[in-house]
């Protein structure tokens, strides 16, 4: 699959379109997953996503292909979702300033999940989906990149344009925001 | 040693983000302190529900509807080669042979195959043993293309009349939408094999897979029923059956 990529990455360098157009619909699945988690929305996703792609074959000449094309890609298509946030105004031009670092779970959390847990799954993973649709666009994209997609701290960093530091904060904010989706009610 | 922190706990999570001695420090502690391990084990529990969490997936014309958007939009742009070399031109062509296309090309090909056939009948004097070499290939030629077109619009029957899954029904549409054409070719080329039955049986079936090609969303399970009812009234699939089983034992009595 890789070496494949690699094959129609050297024919679209050459401005061969059909090779871009394979390369498109190898990568559409997995960008998609990306574009949504940083926008939140599918609809704004798709159109990040086409201008990633347009700006991936606009630069293709000058991938140097020591990394995957996904991977240079999937970079592309983050900065493609958040100028697509931008745009609607929809990115906090600062990160608020860190916060304290209390316990973010109270040692009273049950340890174990009940029943009565298992009966609010369903409900869990809707609070889930609103804590993640709450969060600010950075806090959400560190902490989907750095958890779904497993991506280093210094990449996400890069891709956001945050220091390291920066970058652990927006994710330690994110915990905490998920946290409240699990608190046991009342 | 600095106290251990949930933030310290999240990183540790993710062996990131903190220095080699640290992570050493917290796996011992980890190892000695129940209380330690409680606000852990709550912070991998509430990470393994986000793991539960559905993926967001793709329509599965994305990728083509994508494109549809893109194409345009690289030609204008001027970043699109405008002469393609032969190698590209051939997968332009592969591109265009999509499985629906491949039966109207298949019939159109059988059309001038029969044609050919006749033509070369009737040209190759006084040949009467050449005329019917040539005439039997045709028809041999003919059938098994309309067999194999048969067995499809016997699975396309099918599936409509059994299923109520509207992804099946929505594949299905498409399926027949482009054994419609085809069909129409074989009824032709039948006529002009002078095969006026099965060019009737052909005409016959056209509505039908008309009406599959336009099924309308969210119908599925009316049509199917609507289906069945016709397919029970008509017998039409076992005709499919046996016309099909015709041809094959044609082909084999021709060869």
């Amino acid at each position: 699959m890789l070496d494949d990529q690699a094959r129609w990455v050297a024919k679209a360098k050459t401005g061969d379109t059909l090779a871009f157009r394979r390369l498109v619909e190898m990568n559409t699945s997995a960008l998609f997953r990306t574009c949504v988690r940083v926008t939140g929305d599918k609809a704004i996703a798709e159109d990040a996503m086409q201008e990633a792609f347009f700006n991936a074959f606009r630069h293709l000449r000058e991938f140097d292909e020591r990394a995957q094309f996904s991977t240079w890609l999937h970079r592309i298509g983050v900065n493609a979702a958040l100028e697509q946030m931008r745009r609607r105004n929809r990115v906090e031009e600062e990160l608020p300033a860190a916060e304290n670092e209390a316990a973010v779970f109270p040692v009273t959390t049950e340890s174990t999940p009940g029943p009565d847990r298992h009966a609010r799954s369903a409900e869990i993973r809707r609070d889930i989906e609103t804590q993640l649709s709450r969060m600010t666009v950075l806090e959400r994209s560190a902490f989907l990149l750095r958890h779904n997609e497993g991506q280093s701290l210094e990449d996400i960093s890069a891709q956001l344009s945050l220091n390291i530091s920066a970058c652990k904060q927006a994710i330690f904010r994110a915990v905490r925001k998920l946290r409240l989706a699990l608190e046991p009610p009342g | 040693m600095n106290p251990i922190t949930d933030d310290d706990l999240i990183l540790f999570r993710y062996r990131d983000g903190l220095e080699r001695a640290r992570l050493a420090e917290i796996e011992h502690e980890l190892s000695i302190s129940p209380a330690l391990r409680e606000r852990y084990a709550a912070i991998e529990r509430m990470l393994a529900e986000v793991d539960g969490q559905p993926e967001p997936l793709a329509d599965a014309d994305l990728g083509a509807r994508l494109w549809r958007q893109l194409e345009p939009r690289l030609a204008q742009a001027g970043v699109v080669r405008t002469r393609m070399s032969w190698n590209s031109r051939w997968h332009a062509l592969l591109e265009s042979l999509r499985p629906q296309r491949l039966a109207w090309a298949g019939a159109f090909a059988l059309m001038l195959a029969v044609g050919a056939g006749f033509y070369a009948g009737r040209q190759s004097a006084p040949a009467v043993d050449a005329t019917s070499a040539a005439d039997a290939t045709a028809l041999r030629v003919l059938d098994a293309y309309v067999a194999a077109h048969l067995r499809a619009t016997e699975g396309v029957l099918v599936t409509a009349s059994n299923s109520g899954s509207a992804a099946l029904v929505d594949g299905n549409r498409e399926l027949a939408a482009s054994l419609v054409e085809s069909n129409r070719l074989y009824a032709l080329a039948a006529t002009r094999a002078g095969n006026a039955r099965l060019a009737d049986f052909l005409h016959q079936l056209e509505p039908v897979l008309m009406s599959l090609a336009n099924q309308a969303d969210g119908g599925a399970v009316q049509s199917s029923e609507g289906l069945r009812d016709y397919l029970h009234a008509t017998d039409l699939l076992f005709q499919v059956r046996a016309t099909e089983a015709r041809l094959d034992r044609n082909g084999d009595r021709r060869t």
